[in-house]
């Protein structure tokens, strides 16, 4: 990966040309001007182009599923998606939709590679993330196709950072084959409830067992630690519980290791769908507000660790 | 047994058991006709405290399976750190909770502890317990001399001015004045460290009762979560102490509070700075010259001297008390007065083989400490652990209470002077 502070001179790798930004000059609209004065011959050549005012609008919403170093970018006319996967057991997407950026062009069909998410997040993240309102980071990611680095423009009051992080081979993301046809129990419950159980799992426990059920319990979260078990039941009828969809009584467990890392999701999210199949398989899909209140998701998949009946 | 408590009870429950955790690492729960008691101890055995909850504070308490076996109900023991998380919360629990259930079944090896919460939704969990006897201190407070009962914030607001990392501080009291100073132990810590003294004024207090005066040190680390307590549900604190009457006896100070559905004592071990005790002294009776000389003489006299609202009085009496060490003093005939008539027989007092040992260490500090034996009532006091004179076993249940003689007594165990101590109940001996 290599980084250039690009303040007074023009850009020199090829295909990237900017206009020379002086440190001196300030501008009202800092985030679209410095960026959008690039040529248009230039972007004939990425074959992807995706441009947000608020780059924290990608990189909160990643954050959610930075559990692992290598993520496996898909790009599509419909959006981004972003895989991250654990062991075989776990896969994690987010999906950030074509109409959150400002900007999104696409000229193949399907763009994908492999790249660290651990760097792209810090270079996200690069003038520091600051929350002061009305001081955002603009980003404007660029991909030329396979073989070149992932390059990132980022800006901020007036600085603009090139970044471009080396890609790799995309490896194919594992397909659950989590079908809605194949679906026995879902319900979907608002995330405020589940934080706070999430937050008190007893962390000394291997597993997390869920018990989905048309009857008593209905659902329930189990934890079996060091010191005792515990529950943690939500009746069909709670007030939480905006959808009951169940129609076999399951139990099944999942590694507490595995699970562990979706509570950034969650923290994220407003509500929370839970979903498994006939072979035990869960699904999580969390509905995550950007800063700007527009919609993105985030699911988690996860094999169980063995079969409860 | 099971029982009920409401959501603002819950609340009230858990600050107990954050009070408790502060002591030791195990928490003793013993289900009584009387209530549930709340018990723990830390490892040292030098603190104690017991939180007892009557009926009247659930909203409903069932004993279960007393009556059919004639058993006792069980008494288990559980590790701390597996209960308080569960209220480590508490301002989620008073948000969230609206009941929690507690019940200890026969059968099986766990406390089910059940919150039923806002939102249809409810948390169950099963900790793990071992059956124990039952932890008991018993500690006569009627036969204290010194009794001082302080409203909710008082004490509270002494303690806020040590730093936290403060292990043992000093009460000191008279009859004109009370005051809580820090406690360093060596001579070397006094250039370094600053010290803290609060000095208040008996008409702060809601009784104030000063049979001799006394100069206690305890650990304060421990006392906090009573304090806390205290000051979260606005009780006043009463605190029960003795002066140390002779050099070789120490006697604890209990701290405590109630309402009218609840009690918590903390009782906490006092420490004795044996360099006071120098071989000059003598050691088979309690020597009613001495009654304030183990602090007095490692503070500077200074000190008491500077402050400037201590009347004259008082200055007079703590010089006396510091010269005490090297010469008789002549005590005010209050002083000698009080001492024979607090209750402590010279009989109790340690026998004399083990005094020299004592008084002839080099000098060291001497904790006593409480020592809480799993004893059945009907075990022989003689075969009591080796080497210990101690003449009668704590109680192990409530109906043996009742009976027990409200008296406490002591033995001595080892050459390193540790002491074994045992009390009666202060609960049940508390006649105000």
């Amino acid at each position: 990966m290599t980084v250039e502070e690009d303040e007074n001179g023009s850009c020199d790798t090829p295909g990237a040309i900017l206009q020379n930004i002086r440190p001196t000059r300030r501008s009202t609209t800092f985030a679209t001007m410095p960026l959008s004065t690039q040529s248009q011959a230039d972007d004939e050549q990425y074959v992807l182009v995706a441009s947000l005012d608020n780059a924290r609008n990608l990189s909160n919403i990643l954050k959610a599923i930075t559990f692992k170093d290598h993520a496996i970018f898909t790009a599509t006319p419909n959006g981004l998606k972003v895989t991250v996967e654990d062991s075989k057991c776990l896969q994690a997407n987010a999906f950030i939709q074509a109409e959150i950026f400002q900007e999104y062009t696409i000229k193949e069909d399907l763009v994908g590679f492999q790249i660290n998410l651990t760097v792209l997040l810090d270079c996200l993240n690069i003038f520091g993330g600051s929350t002061v309102p009305g001081v955002s980071t603009a980003l404007r990611m660029c991909y030329r196709g396979y073989g070149y680095p992932l390059t990132l423009f980022l800006e901020e009051a007036g600085v603009v950072t090139v970044c471009k992080i080396n890609t790799q081979e995309p490896e194919e993301p594992i397909d659950f084959e989590f079908c809605s046809n194949n679906v026995t129990n879902k319900v979907i419950l608002q995330s405020e409830s589940l934080k706070e159980a999430f937050s008190e799992l007893d962390m000394t426990s291997e597993v997390l067992q869920i018990t989905m059920s048309p009857s008593q319990p209905y659902f329930r979260l189990s934890t079996f630690g060091s010191s005792g078990n515990a529950h943690y039941d939500y009746s069909k009828d709670s007030d939480m519980m905006e959808l009951f969809r169940c129609t076999k009584t399951q139990t099944n467990r999942y590694k507490m290791s595995l699970l562990k890392p979706s509570t950034k999701a969650l923290a994220l999210s407003c509500k929370v769908s839970v979903r498994t199949d006939s072979r035990g398989f869960l699904s999580l899909q969390y509905l995550v507000r950007n800063d700007d209140g527009q919609i993105c998701f985030v699911e988690y998949y996860c094999c169980p660790d063995e079969e409860v009946d | 047994m099971d029982c009920v408590l409401d959501g603002n009870c819950v609340k009230a429950f858990g600050k107990a058991i954050h009070a408790l955790s502060r002591i030791g690492d195990e928490l003793w729960l013993d289900p009584m006709v009387r209530g549930l008691a709340l018990r723990s101890v830390n490892s040292a055995h030098s603190a104690y405290a017991c939180f007892l909850f009557s009926p009247l504070f659930f909203q409903q308490y069932n004993l279960g399976s007393v009556s059919e076996e004639g058993n006792e109900t069980i008494k288990c023991k559980l590790v701390i750190k597996s209960v308080l998380p569960l209220f480590r919360c508490l301002s989620s629990i008073e948000r969230n909770v609206k009941r929690c259930q507690i019940s200890i079944s026969a059968p099986c090896d766990r406390v089910m502890i059940r919150f039923f919460c806002r939102h249809g939704i409810t948390k169950t969990h099963n900790v793990r317990f071992q059956e124990s006897e039952a932890l008991q201190a018993v500690f006569a407070s009627h036969l204290c001399p010194n009794v001082l009962k302080a409203p909710a914030r008082l004490l509270g607001d002494m303690v806020t001015h040590f730093p936290v990392s403060q292990e043992e501080i000093t009460l000191s009291m008279t009859s004109l004045r009370v005051s809580l100073r820090n406690y360093f132990e060596g001579a070397k810590d006094h250039i370094k460290t600053m010290h803290t003294e609060i000095s208040l004024h008996p008409e702060e207090f809601d009784y104030f009762q000063v049979g001799v005066d006394s100069d206690i040190t305890f650990c304060l680390k421990e006392l906090r979560g009573l304090l806390a307590f205290a000051e979260s549900h606005c009780l006043p604190v009463s605190v029960h102490s003795s002066a140390t009457g002779s050099c070789v006896v120490c006697r604890p100070v209990c701290f405590s509070v109630e309402d009218m559905v609840l009690e918590a004592t903390v009782v906490l071990a006092t420490l004795i700075d044996s360099e006071i005790r120098g071989p000059s002294q003598p050691t088979e009776t309690p020597v009613p010259t001495t009654p304030r000389c183990v602090h007095a003489a490692t503070l500077p006299v200074g000190s008491c001297e500077a402050r400037s609202n201590i009347p004259h009085d008082i200055t007079a009496v703590t010089e006396l008390v510091t010269s005490s060490q090297d010469s008789p003093i002549i005590n005010p005939p209050a002083l000698m007065q009080l001492l024979p008539q607090t209750d402590i027989p010279n009989e109790f007092c340690v026998p004399d083989a083990a005094c020299p040992s004592t008084s002839t260490t080099p000098a060291s500090t001497v904790i006593c400490s409480l020592l809480f034996r799993a004893l059945s009532s009907d075990e022989d006091d003689d075969s009591c652990a080796a080497g210990l004179n101690v003449l009668a076993c704590y109680s192990d249940g409530e109906e043996t209470m009742e009976d027990y003689p409200r008296s406490f007594l002591l033995g001595e165990v080892t050459q390193d002077a540790l002491h074994i101590l045992t009390f009666c109940d202060v609960a049940q001996s508390r006649s105000k």
